[in-house]
């Protein structure tokens, strides 16, 4: 008899379980974790006994190994409930299921479990991705290695530690995540929305309703079109239409175009009034022009406002990097009459108004041009974003250099 | 209200046709290259004898077909990831190695189909096999596979020849009426080896994982199921109603002069009440497109489900060093598809029909996989099975391994 200090999950899962005077009890059906704490501990045990199946207390288990075998004995098979909320069952939720492998970025899927006995109880450390554990589930493992080590080879193993891992929950399993995903929050937006599109469509908007407004907003935008369809399509009206609100009009405007016009209807109605018709104006450029790809989140000021006015102005506002490229100054009827620069904005004395320091001569584009017109702009003065007025001249939104290399990667996507 | 009926007519016409697709395109590429194969052969060999079966059959693979897309439809997964989650490793490699040997076989009926079908062209098979066999790598390679589909669909359009020559021959429609509704049967080995051939290329293994893959792809919600469904039963009476007139045509016209197919230019000649001298020709190029379309959707479909079901890196958008297994899959499934039709003295159309003996004999086992996913009411919630649905399920399976027992204990009786 020799202790164990850890052990694979696929070696006890199945086994008799004893009592101490070594009488068959039943069959180890599952091990069930606590899922709150950061290293999970098990708590409970699946058994199938002459009573049929039973959720057993976890604590009277003992686990040791004898001639290679592993050998399950328990004091007593005390019954025990659990909260589903709390817990997360191995067998049933883990194995064999895909998780996210948070450090790897994507998902995989669980071969086995590693588990570790310590004096205060077992707990899950790692879980098996690689070939290993495939081999060792069809009781391949031994023999395997057996014909590579001459050979000087060893199988590929991969584990990944619990803290690097990211169980999803399928809608049609009973497994609910109170920490909602906290792991994947810590991703960067356009990997999460990677490893979204590798899920199934049901999956997939379970994960991204699980997610909060502003980095489900994010992770929305980074989404392939079909991935973006299928969350649209298939998540509460309410929910998306929050998550819209937080994303600018012009990516709004986008994806809307991607979906069926009822629900993009639905969706309009149900997003405050004034993110809505934003959106609803910028839908109704055609193709092609620039009105369909500009944004309307810019930031202008007045002519005779002074430099610390509009410092102070921009410290209240606090706008994204890539809307304060450059300043964009307006008459009273809303009219673009000059650029300032964040330069020019700081050497400047904090009085001097802004119409003493702008350059009048701004290269601008019309809503209705074309798109190509607006590349050979950029292109010529080597600007980072270009300013979009009406007919009358009003400043009406800007076109930012990164939705510029958007509209051409998908112009060359669809040639391809 | 006949306007409102009317509408709702409409709307429900509209409804179908947008879930339409996946159900009628794997039904048409249900009948490749090996199933013209076979079901000419069980026209020459037993005339309208199997007709009953046929009829069967169909309702068969529409109850079958339906499993799957509505699996693929309620669950959003795959057949081969459903069966991994819910019966562990051991059962999955078991599943696998099923589908591998089943689509490997198919793969290489469709070679040989390829072979045959250029032959008549007087293009030989060390040509026209090496050939095909790189232009198959370097469309899936090249990620077109989509748009080339489509062509290939297209190309087998060609069997709705075989329904007019089903006509021309002027076959004893009352002798076909009742051959298809009152059952005969045989015990002789050919006739169930055939017999069993018959219903191994009508339901496949692989077009269950396809079908379902191809539903889950399209994203069909669970609300236009019902939909779904007209779809499926669509595709199974379309691939069957040419396979009808296939061995109407064939029966008309090569039984009744005693001729057993053993050539391509052999099942042809049943084409030649309709198209005349250039029977051959029409039946080469619907030959060509069916077998070039089984060689692309066989081997990308079974690297799919066996990396799917693993947990090994797929998809066609990656590199080949990114996904070593799901490319090595598919390389294997061409050279071993297309080395095998370059053995010499390989009789081209017994190869095509020994593959769908052995997916037929394999069937049950992956049916009765699908049967367990179906029924579980973890999976499918409020859409498992219906009692119907089971029973015809149910027989189809048992009937099918009654059928393979007994082709090995006959070796026994027949002393």
């Amino acid at each position: 008899m020799a202790n164990v200090t850890s052990f694979y999950l696929s070696r006890v899962i199945g086994n008799r379980v004893y009592s101490e005077d070594r009488k068959v009890l039943g069959r180890l059906l599952d091990l069930i974790v606590d899922a709150k704490n950061i290293r999970p501990k098990v708590i409970a045990a699946k058994i199938k006994s002459g009573k049929g199946i039973q959720i057993v207390d976890f604590s009277f288990f003992a686990i040791y190994k004898e001639k290679g075998q592993y050998v399950i004995e328990t004091r007593s098979l005390k019954p025990i409930e659990v909260q589903k909320e709390d817990t997360i069952m191995l067998v049933k939720h883990i194995l064999d299921k895909q998780i996210v492998d948070i450090n790897g970025r994507k998902v995989v899927r669980v071969n086995d479990i590693r588990l570790a006995v310590l004096s205060t109880g077992v707990y899950v450390i790692a879980v098996d991705i690689g070939l290993e554990g495939l081999l060792r589930r069809l009781g391949l493992a031994k023999p395997v290695k057996k014909i590579l080590k001459p050979l000087g080879k060893s199988i590929p193993s991969k584990l990944i530690l619990w803290d690097d891992v990211e169980p999803l929950a399928s809608p049609r399993l009973d497994l609910k995540l109170s920490t909602t995903y906290s792991k994947l929050s810590t991703l960067h937006p356009s990997d999460l929305a990677d490893i979204i599109e590798e899920l199934d469509k049901k999956t997939q908007a379970y994960v991204f309703s699980a997610l909060d407004e502003e980095k489900a907003a994010d992770v929305l935008e980074e989404l392939d079109v079909e991935a973006q369809r299928n969350v649209l399509e298939n998540l509460p009206v309410e929910k998306v239409a929050d998550v819209l609100e937080k994303m600018p009009a012009d990516e709004v405007a986008d994806i809307l175009d991607e979906i069926k016009e009822e629900r993009a209807e639905e969706l309009l109605n149900e997003m405050e009034k004034e993110a809505s018709e934003e959106v609803k104006e910028l839908m109704e450029y055609p193709e092609n022009t620039v009105g369909s790809i500009m944004t309307t989140d810019f930031i202008s000021f007045k002519t005779h406002f002074t430099v610390e006015q509009t410092i102070q102005e921009l410290r209240r506002l606090k706008p994204e990097p890539d809307e304060i490229y450059y300043l964009y100054v307006v008459d009273n009827e809303e009219r673009l009459c000059g650029v300032v620069s964040l330069r020019d904005l700081v050497i400047s004395e904090p009085q001097t108004p802004l119409y003493e320091i702008m350059s009048r001569d701004v290269v601008y584009v019309k809503d209705m041009d074309n798109v190509n017109s607006l590349v050979e702009i950029i292109s010529k003065y080597s600007l980072l974003a270009v300013p979009v007025v009406d007919d009358q001249k009003k400043l009406i939104g800007v076109v930012i250099i990164n939705d510029i290399v958007y509209e051409l990667l998908k112009v060359r996507k669809k040639l391809a | 209200m006949p306007q409102t009926s009317k509408k709702q007519r409409l709307r429900n016409i509209l409804l179908i046709l947008s879930v339409i697709g996946p159900g009628l395109v794997t039904a048409t590429a249900d009948n490749d290259a090996s199933g013209i194969a076979t079901y000419a052969m069980v026209g020459s060999m037993f005339g309208y004898k199997m007709l009953w079966g046929l009829f069967l059959i169909t309702i068969s693979l529409a109850v079958i077909q339906e499993m799957a897309a509505r699996m693929g439809v309620v669950t959003g997964k795959g057949l081969s990831d459903l069966i991994r989650e819910n019966f562990g490793v051991k059962m999955t490699f078991f599943a696998m190695v099923t589908l591998l040997i089943a689509n490997l076989t198919t793969t290489i009926g469709e070679f040989a189909g390829i072979a045959a079908s250029l032959e008549i062209f007087g293009v030989s098979k060390y040509i026209s096999v090496p050939l095909t066999a790189i232009f198959v790598w370097y469309i899936i390679n090249k990620g077109s596979y989509k748009k080339t589909e489509k062509f290939f669909l297209g190309l087998m359009i060609i069997y709705i020849s075989y329904i007019i020559s089903g006509f021309l021959a002027k076959p004893d429609w009352k002798d076909v009426l009742k051959n298809t509704f009152v059952p005969s049967f045989s015990f002789k080995t050919s006739f169930v080896l055939i017999f069993i051939a018959m219903i191994g290329t009508t339901i496949t293994p692989w077009m269950q994982f396809y079908l379902q893959s191809s539903v889950v792809d399209k994203g069909v919600d669970v609300k236009k199921l019902r939909y779904q469904r007209w779809d499926v039963f669509l595709g199974a009476f379309w691939t069957d109603f040419i396979a009808f007139f296939i061995v109407v045509a064939t029966a008309a016209t090569l039984y009744k002069h005693g001729i057993v197919i053993e050539t391509a230019e052999d099942a042809a000649k049943a084409l030649e009440p309709f198209a005349g001298k250039y029977a051959s020709a029409l039946f080469a190029i619907g030959l060509f497109g069916a077998s070039l379309l089984g060689a692309h959707i066989l081997p990308l479909s079974t690297a799919y489900a066996i990396t799917e079901a693993f947990g090994f890196e797929n998809g066609l958008n990656k590199k080949l060093k990114e996904a070593p297994v799901f490319y090595g899959l598919i390389l294997l499934f061409i050279v071993i598809g297309a080395g095998v039709i370059l053995l010499p003295n390989i009789p081209l159309i017994k190869l095509m029909i020994i593959a769908q003996e052995i997916n037929g004999i394999l069937l049950p086992i992956i049916l009765i996989y699908m049967l367990k996913l179906t029924n579980d009411r973890e999976i499918m919630g409020e859409y498992v099975n219906s009692k119907t649905f089971n029973i015809i399920a149910w027989v189809t399976v048992v009937f099918i391994i009654f059928l393979t027992l007994m082709l090995l204990v006959q070796p026994f009786i027949q002393i």
